[in-house]
């Protein structure tokens, strides 16, 4: 495999001390219980899972800033707690509520510093940043200061800090927070067509659906600091959810249509909205049985959002935590 | 030479960071000429009842000149403490983390090239205040040298003061507290407004041996009343604060990333 992440049963268990008078509380907090992943170069991975769920932890304990309890991880092939200033070199990370640019600077300012943090070849550094602000369209904002910028500019300067240095692997931790439907749609496409282009492993963190639909080939769920679902996000979405939303316009009001395991989810004189279970009625009889009903317009067969994919693991995963081994 | 450089620009960012707060800045010159102003008077009406000419071996108008250098250097300290509290307490750190710089050394270039700029600030104006109500004092290079050499060392002594009282947020709910003690501390027993020689006979050793006296007291008096005794005396007192506060952040700074915790995104 070509060196990409590596993690082998990592495990990270915090000391909380409590104090009740002068009665000291020692708890101890598991966030991350046995992860064992590998990501290849070049991959574009979504890690995600509800809040506490352990993805911060893994992430900051893959970046070198927490020491693990016990486990080892390989990120390009160093230990990232031991090796911390050298995978710096080679790693980026964009957080998503906390800002790497000067806040009363242009971004272009606090481009001149990264160059210096990590020491780029000026011809190298100048060209990277030259493609970078061609790309992310930074121009009209360059000499900005950047608390005068929108957030999606800001975004779009952030995540351009973090490749100045060509990283081959970045962490991106909630990139699109806060940002309006065509920012967020943006820097996703250019997030994406980095990752294709220049084949930087992607590891990103969100609660977005869309983030992890538009970005991300394959889909990590952890919960409870475990693993529960590892796959190809078609993969995961087809297992988890095997449903289908039918959505069609006639040409004229439907006659009644009876199906098998459907939920109308939308109605209207010349619009009906479907979920179906294709385990209790397969798509093709479906799409059959709207047709037979009156003239169509127009038909649209779609998956179900992500959110409900998710929504459904994190739920099953609480079942079996509840139920017990 | 590359690390130099690279610390370098970050100090240089920091100070052009710092010019962006030209309201800030003159707000601080405008509270410094108000306490230069009121304790100008204040010795004025001192020495003009006092039977020598001279009090802690300083004239009156050294004594305001004296006065000019402890304001521009207490005024000058930046909140390195409030910015590692928030970086503990808000997870800022990891940002700081993920590059490859040392978080302290990235701190201490940041602080300086910030308090050389509000030094400079502070002193221009405080000389202006000092040059109008007062009139000049003879300086001389070598004095100037001696004066140049003391000043930066104070100025590390304060950083790693500051540093330590910041990285107390792993353990304290909130350090405001401990920095207005630690403040407090050098602006009374550094001799922000009194040389150390007006305070009591019994307690001056005592003061000279805290390396407070080294932050504000020496470069203050080194400026209006340089010699070599002075210097040599310093130079102890401050590579001693050196080694002990350092050797502290070391210590906590190891300890407290251990407790590291991390929340929220």
């Amino acid at each position: 495999m070509n060196r990409g992440v590596e993690i082998r049963d990592l495990k990270k268990n915090f000391i909380l001390t409590r104090w009740r008078g002068l009665r000291r509380n020692v708890v101890e907090v598991t966030a991350v219980d046995g992860i064992s992943v590998d990501v290849p170069a070049g991959q574009s991975v979504a890690f995600i899972g509800p809040n506490g769920a352990g993805k911060s932890t893994t992430i900051k304990m893959l970046t070198g800033i927490l020491h693990p309890t016990s486990g080892d991880v390989r990120v390009l092939g160093f230990t990232p707690w031991r090796e911390r200033r050298k995978l710096a070199y080679h790693i980026g990370a964009v957080f998503g509520q906390r800002s790497q640019l000067w806040y009363h600077l242009p971004p272009t300012d606090t481009f001149e510093l990264l160059a210096r943090i990590y020491s780029l070849d000026r011809a190298d550094f100048v060209r990277t940043r030259d493609v970078l602000i061609d790309r992310f369209a930074l121009g009209s904002f360059l000499q900005t200061p950047v608390r005068k910028l929108s957030l999606g500019q800001r975004m779009r300067a952030e995540v351009t800090a973090s490749l100045l240095h060509r990283p081959k692997v970045l962490f991106l931790d909630e990139p699109t927070i806060g940002l309006d439907v065509i920012a967020r749609q943006e820097l996703r496409d250019l997030i994406r067509e980095w990752n294709r282009e220049e084949g930087v492993t992607i590891f990103l963190t969100s609660h977005d659906a869309g983030d992890i639909e538009h970005v991300a080939e394959r889909v990590i769920v952890i919960n409870h600091g475990r693993v529960v679902v590892d796959g190809q996000v078609p993969a995961v979405r087809k297992q988890y959810l095997g449903t289908k939303i039918l959505h069609v316009q006639f040409q004229e009001p439907p006659a009644a249509i009876d199906l098998p395991g459907a939920t109308v989810l939308f109605r209207s004189a010349y619009e009906l909205k479907l979920e179906i279970d294709t385990a209790l009625t397969p798509v093709q009889q479906a799409i059959a049985r709207v047709l037979d009903a009156a003239p169509v317009a127009d038909i649209a067969v779609e998956d179900p959002p992500l959110e409900e994919v998710i929504a459904r693991i994190y739920g099953q995963a609480d079942a079996i935590e509840k139920e017990g081994p | 030479m590359k690390a130099i450089a690279k610390y370098t620009w970050i100090a240089y960012t920091a100070a052009r960071s710092n010019l962006a707060y030209a309201a800030e800045a003159m707000s601080r010159v405008v509270f410094m000429t108000v306490v230069l102003y009121i304790f100008m008077r204040l010795w004025a009406v001192v020495y003009a009842g006092a039977v020598t000419d001279q009090l802690a071996g300083l004239t009156h108008r050294k004594m305001l000149w004296y006065l000019v250098i402890t304001e521009a250097i207490i005024l000058s300290a930046p909140r390195v403490w409030a910015e590692v509290d928030q970086d503990v307490r808000t997870g800022r750190m990891a940002v700081q983390l993920i590059h490859p710089v040392s978080y302290v050394l990235a701190h201490f270039v940041m602080s300086m090239g910030e308090r050389v700029v509000r030094f400079g600030i502070n002193l221009a104006a405080g000389s202006i205040v000092a040059l109008i109500l007062a009139g000049p004092i003879r300086l001389t290079v070598s004095g100037l040298a001696l004066f140049l050499v003391v000043l930066p060392l104070a100025f590390v002594l304060d950083f790693l003061g500051n540093f330590l009282v910041g990285l107390c947020a792993f353990w304290l709910e909130s350090t405001t507290g401990l920095a207005v003690i630690y403040s407090r501390l050098v602006m009374l027993l550094g001799g922000v407004f009194l040389p150390i020689e007006i305070y009591p006979k019994g307690l001056q050793p005592v003061l000279r041996m805290l390396p407070f006296a080294s932050m504000i007291y020496a470069p203050g008096r080194m400026f209006v009343e340089p010699h070599s005794g002075l210097l040599r005396e310093t130079i102890i007192m401050q590579g001693g604060g050196l080694i002990v506060f350092a050797t502290l952040v070391c210590v906590v700074q190891a300890v407290a990333l251990r407790r590291l915790f991390s929340n929220g995104g």
